[in-house]
């Protein structure tokens, strides 16, 4: 047992209930949202990989002196191999996305820290308890402990909203709040199938019931579990028919929030999509399901955001189409197409942070994100500017950077996996991606300045430079050497297949 | 006519799930749309719950005396009970502030008509 597995969880808890008591201390919070955050993407490369029991209580087979004295209707069936307490399991790939996760998460409190002149407890305790909620989501093996965090993150998105004073930010909070609450629901009752059929709620024994016939897999209590999983899915990650909401829910947070915002979306989307394909792959719809969905996230996403003219909702729709990338590597079901599939996870997290930060700048300094409101800013920031659009150049693919080699990697996947067609369409939709961004770019940066466009914020905070530079680094290092990520990963993939 | 326990019990079950459902995809009152969620959730929660029955089963707190097979073979499973408690800890915080958020929307629109608060 590895005690740092679970502090990857606690101590963004205990740092978020502290942010929350310390509310109106605004040095003291500085000082330590940002010794945490700095914290957080460094436990997981210090952790070694193994399992984590809560309590202590291993299976029986890995504690013979529990075992010693039950009688061997336990001992000799399969509950000497059944986990009996909440257990979380850290390996190569959830090293890497809760590093990467905890690098968003960082750069975002950074950001918001600098930005904000009163820095709020409450809103830095909801940015740390999210992280929290997501790690948690990334090491569960048990889906019910899943399930308790996905409403935590739930809660801890729609406060994140909430502290925004953006307009209209309730109503759409709301509305997020009434879609989970059918949604949420859903997610529990397929677990409860689950659990009635298998006794279980722990995956590995979930999936050891099914391979070894202790319940019957094409059982149609299964396949309805698999569909309530799926609902809950499509709801957490923001797939349709849920992608309005959730490119909504972007735009009604501040940058910082929103790039935290869809780091939770990605993160939720591939560790439900994961413990989807562990369970239920035996069941080809699975795979047919994930690949609509994602064609549909992919089509519906890049296309309402040619449609936008607010930034912040255009990126938000970019972001739910470049979840459709991730979820077609999963649904290929090849280890290449998988690890392609997750590399793209990995890719979109930072790069989808890097352009909600970037744009920020804009809302920063003229307080305004309504393209048609917008125009000749390049000269106000040409370095910014740049950054933002090399983030957009990473976002749609252009090499060297690391969303061309995972997109790359994509388009090979589809062929060798006999679904050249998924291919060509990636290629398409990351030529409509590619002009969709530069024509917000021209939009806001080159075009003639309105007459009427005042500039409330003249210099742009230091530490929202540095967070766009680092993930620059990160976009570059990713694109120039894949392999960082991609051998973290492709452990994982095989393991699906 | 006597219907078994876990049967009536799934069928409450998927009735308050369905009235929920209706409540909040086709009343206009956000109060009455919060009371169908609430009934979807508390719905699942039954579901669940039904999960864990055993008939003629006993409650699964071991008391002095019991004799251990006795107990395993007769206790109910209380896994389910145990993920209800936490599941109803959830859906009150989440029925806390959905309530709070109607209330400060009540205040700004003056209404509680969701098809004027929630309009794009």
């Amino acid at each position: 047992m590895n005690p740092l597995i679970p502090i990857m969880v606690i101590l963004p808890i205990a740092c978020a209930l502290l942010l929350n008591l310390l509310h109106g201390k605004d040095k003291t919070i500085k000082t330590l949202a940002i010794m945490v955050g700095v914290v957080l993407p460094i436990i997981p490369l210090m952790t070694s990989f193994g399992i984590h029991y809560f309590g202590g209580y291993a299976p029986l087979i890995d504690d013979p002196t529990i075992a010693q004295g039950l009688p061997t209707s336990i001992t000799d069936s399969a509950l000497n191999l059944f986990h009996p307490a909440i257990t979380y399991a850290f390996a190569s790939a959830q090293q890497l996305f809760i590093f990467i996760l905890g690098i968003v998460a960082f750069f975002a409190i950074f950001t918001s820290l600098s930005e904000t002149k009163r820095v709020s407890g409450v809103y830095t305790f909801l940015m740390f308890m999210g992280t929290a909620s997501i790690t948690a989501i990334l090491l569960s093996d048990d889906i019910f402990n899943l399930y308790v965090f996905f409403e935590i993150a739930a809660l801890a998105q729609v406060g994140i909203i909430l502290c925004s004073g953006i307009e209209r930010n309730y109503e759409t909070a709301l509305k997020y709040m009434i879609l989970g609450s059918i949604a949420a629901p859903m997610l529990l009752l397929g677990i409860a199938l689950l659990l009635g059929l298998t006794g279980n709620v722990n995956i590995t024994d979930i999936i050891y019931s099914l391979k070894h016939g202790l319940i019957d897999p094409y059982n149609p209590l299964l396949l309805m579990s698999c569909g309530l999983i799926l609902f809950g899915w499509l709801y957490g990650s923001g797939l349709p028919p849920f992608h309005t909401i959730k490119s909504a829910v972007y735009s009604k947070a501040l940058p910082h929030g929103a790039a935290l915002l869809q780091a939770f979306s990605v993160f939720t989307f591939v560790a439900l999509g994961i413990i989807i394909i562990r369970i239920f792959s035996y069941l080809p719809l699975t795979q047919w399901a994930i690949i609509f969905f994602s064609l549909l996230a992919m089509v519906l996403g890049i296309t309402m955001a040619l449609m936008q003219t607010d930034f912040k909702r255009i990126i938000g729709f970019l972001a739910v189409g470049e979840l459709g990338y991730i979820g077609l590597g999963l649904g290929m079901g090849t280890a290449f197409g998988i690890t392609a599939g997750l590399f793209q996870a990995v890719n979109e997290a930072i790069i989808t942070s890097f352009l909600f930060i970037g744009f920020g700048t804009i809302l920063y300094k003229t307080g305004i994100s309504d393209t048609n409101k917008l125009g000749g800013l390049l000269v106000e920031n040409p370095w910014v500017a740049g950054l933002v659009l090399i983030a957009g150049f990473a976002m749609a693919g252009v090499p060297p950077f690391n969303a061309f080699q995972s997109k790359l990697q994509l388009v090979q996947a589809s062929i060798s996996a006999g679904f050249p067609e998924l291919g060509i369409l990636m290629v398409l939709l990351s030529i409509i991606t590619f002009m969709t961004f530069v024509k917000v770019f021209y939009t806001i940066y080159l075009r003639p300045r309105p007459k009427d466009l005042e500039i409330i914020n003249e210099k742009i905070p230091k530490a929202t430079i540095i967070s766009m530079v680092a993930f620059l680094v990160i976009c570059l290092v990713l694109g120039l050497f894949p392999h960082l990520a991609t051998d973290n990963l492709a452990q994982l993939a095989q393991g699906l297949v | 006519m006597i219907i078994d326990v876990q049967l009536a019990s799934f069928l409450t079950a998927g009735t308050l799930i369905i009235i929920g459902l209706y409540a909040a995809l086709f009343l206009d009152n956000l109060i009455k749309k919060i009371i169908g969620l609430s009934f979807i959730g508390e719905g699942a929660n039954l579901f669940l719950i039904t999960m864990g029955y055993k008939p003629g089963g006993i409650v699964y707190i071991f008391l002095p005396g019991m004799a251990r097979d006795w107990f395993a073979q007769n206790a109910a499973y209380p896994l389910p009970f145990a993920m209800v408690l936490t599941s109803i800890v959830i859906g009150a915080s989440t029925l806390a502030v959905m309530l709070g958020i109607i209330i400060i929307l009540y205040k700004k629109h003056g209404t509680l008509s969701a098809s004027k608060v929630l309009k794009d």
